[in-house]
């Protein structure tokens, strides 16, 4: 089980910026969590310790048996193979085509060719892309681009998926229509962490909310709304 | 299996990717092997030329006209290590040699009337360096009336011979460098190019082992081409200049051995996996080692 434990953790950037303060959270497997707050909260930040690109300045996190501080550079590949990580500006190859941006973190783990044809060719068609693969990033819509982002983070089947404002400049349509794809992956087990200012998607696709202001849980909903005073 | 296709087309895709500077390191790394299998020749050259000279550098000493002189001064010096040779000469032998030497006016000898030639000892050394040596040991001797030799000449082929073997050092220090900062650089290069690329690829799981492993084959590979195209070219360009010389100057003591350039080659194709793999790994590794470490 990939439970995900912060206890007590402060994160502090040099010399005096404090992005996160004494974080207390559990978020269980298979849970499904809007981060909200305004822009400089910490949410990212959080995002970013629990992919161990950071680490706490006081506390710390486990992920299942896995404590993050303790990693070693092999340790912490094979860790983050279980972590799925859609970034806020996609971040595809722009010289790879939407195929080969969603084959080459498989083959960055070693998979067999025909496993990764089979993968990759399952999930685009799952998130309706079997028709772009042959385009490049800079071919694609804002929205297909996401979906590009989701199907990479997808595609090791991993057992958290950090969404980092996945519906972030994405008319309302579209928005719905990748948050169907994250409910859905949530339904087949998977923990899913998704960072937004997007009022709509909060209060129509309602689930667990943790709000976070300067630095600070200040609340932790089951079925929460999202809160214009308090988030923005 | 998927791993090593993985990471031979992906540095097949570095190399295509940064054409322009991949050949441009080539050919680099192709004139730095040149010039270090160059120099190595010619330091090898010199010293068979020196070693010509060395083995016809003669110690003669002229030794008292007395009972078991001769034997006895041969005796003590081949019981020198730095000695390869002693030959004692009689007087008798030393006039047959004179008139040897006079051809059709070896009668003029007879008008000397009583043989004045002295015996002497031959002494032949090891290495030029140890002629002073052996001719110092030889003056110290009671028996010895007097000794000649070329002590110029052996001087000036020692400080011949240090000063190629510093010289070629010097080069090979500065050849290498010079293919080790063009490589490292190229890598780096590269790297930065798919730096994005890299550290997406590090949150995903990638080892860093894996993501290392393209960029180091790639200086490997380009390493390699290097050494192997200049070793082509030395065997071919060295071959021509030995026949020009062999032909020109004749008495000079040079290397004709094909078995000898090919073993160069070996060397030097090992020298450019060596230089490649290290220059590459460490221009990688360090930008790993920043994309891994948590801030």
């Amino acid at each position: 089980m990939m439970e995900i434990r912060i206890a007590g953790v402060t994160k502090q950037f040099y010399p005096d910026i404090v992005a996160l303060r004494d974080v207390y959270l559990t978020i269980p497997q298979g849970d499904f969590v809007y981060l909200v707050g305004p822009t400089g909260s910490g949410k990212t930040t959080l995002m970013r310790l629990i992919t161990r690109e950071l680490v706490p300045t006081k506390g710390q996190i486990t992920v299942g048996e896995c404590n993050l501080r303790s990693l070693g550079s092999l340790d912490l590949a094979y860790y983050r193979r279980d972590i799925g990580v859609v970034f806020q500006d996609f971040r595809l190859i722009e010289n790879m085509t939407v195929y080969e941006n969603v084959a080459f973190v498989q083959e960055a783990i070693g998979m067999p060719k025909s496993l990764i044809h089979d993968r990759t060719g399952e999930i685009l068609d799952r998130l309706g892309l079997w028709r772009r693969r042959q385009l490049y990033p800079e071919q694609l819509s804002g929205g297909e681009q996401q979906r590009v982002a989701i199907a990479r983070a997808m595609v090791n089947c991993p057992g958290i998926l950090l969404a980092d404002e996945p519906t972030g400049n994405l008319d309302l349509t579209t928005a719905e229509d990748i948050m169907s794809i994250l409910l859905s992956i949530n339904a087949s087990g998977t923990t899913v962490l998704v960072a937004t200012h997007n009022q709509y998607i909060v209060d129509e696709f309602r689930q667990r909310v943790v709000g976070i202001r300067r630095g600070r849980v200040i609340r932790d909903e089951r079925k929460g709304r999202y809160e214009p005073d308090g988030d923005l | 299996m998927a791993i090593f296709r993985y990471v031979l087309r992906d540095t097949w895709r570095l190399l295509a990717r940064n054409l322009g500077l991949s050949v441009l390191t080539f050919i680099t790394a192709v004139a730095v092997f040149y010039l270090v299998g160059a120099s190595v020749l010619f330091v090898m050259n010199t010293r068979a030329m020196i070693a010509g000279v060395e083995s016809n550098l003669l110690v003669q000493a002229y030794v008292k006209s007395e009972e078991g002189v001769l034997q006895t001064v041969a005796e003590k010096m081949s019981a020198m290590d730095c000695v390869a040779s002693v030959e004692t000469i009689t007087p008798e032998e030393a006039l047959e040699k004179l008139k040897a030497r006079l051809g059709n006016q070896a009668d003029a000898v007879t008008l000397l009337g009583e043989n004045p030639l002295p015996s002497s000892v031959q002494v032949q050394v090891k290495k030029a360096e140890f002629a002073t040596v052996v001719a110092r040991e030889l003056i110290a001797m009671p028996e010895v009336d007097d000794v000649v030799y070329s002590g110029e000449l052996a001087e000036r082929l020692q400080k011949i011979s240090s000063f190629v073997s510093r010289l070629s050092l010097i080069i090979l220090v500065i050849s290498i460098t010079a293919a080790s900062l063009v490589l490292f650089n190229t890598i780096r290069i590269s790297v930065f190019a798919r730096k994005e690329e890299i550290e997406t690829m590090l949150l995903v799981g990638a080892t860093p082992a894996f993501v290392a492993f393209p960029f180091v084959l790639q200086g490997v590979v380009l390493g390699v081409l290097g050494a192997f195209f200049a070793s082509g070219i030395l065997y071919f360009s060295y071959g021509y200049a030995i026949n020009a010389l062999a032909r020109s100057l004749p008495f000079l003591s040079l290397i004709q051995n094909p078995e000898l350039l090919l073993r160069l080659g070996i060397v030097l194709v090992g020298g450019g996996v060596t230089i490649g793999w290290i220059c590459s790994w460490l221009a990688v590794s360090k930008f790993i080692r920043a994309a891994t470490r948590p801030h």
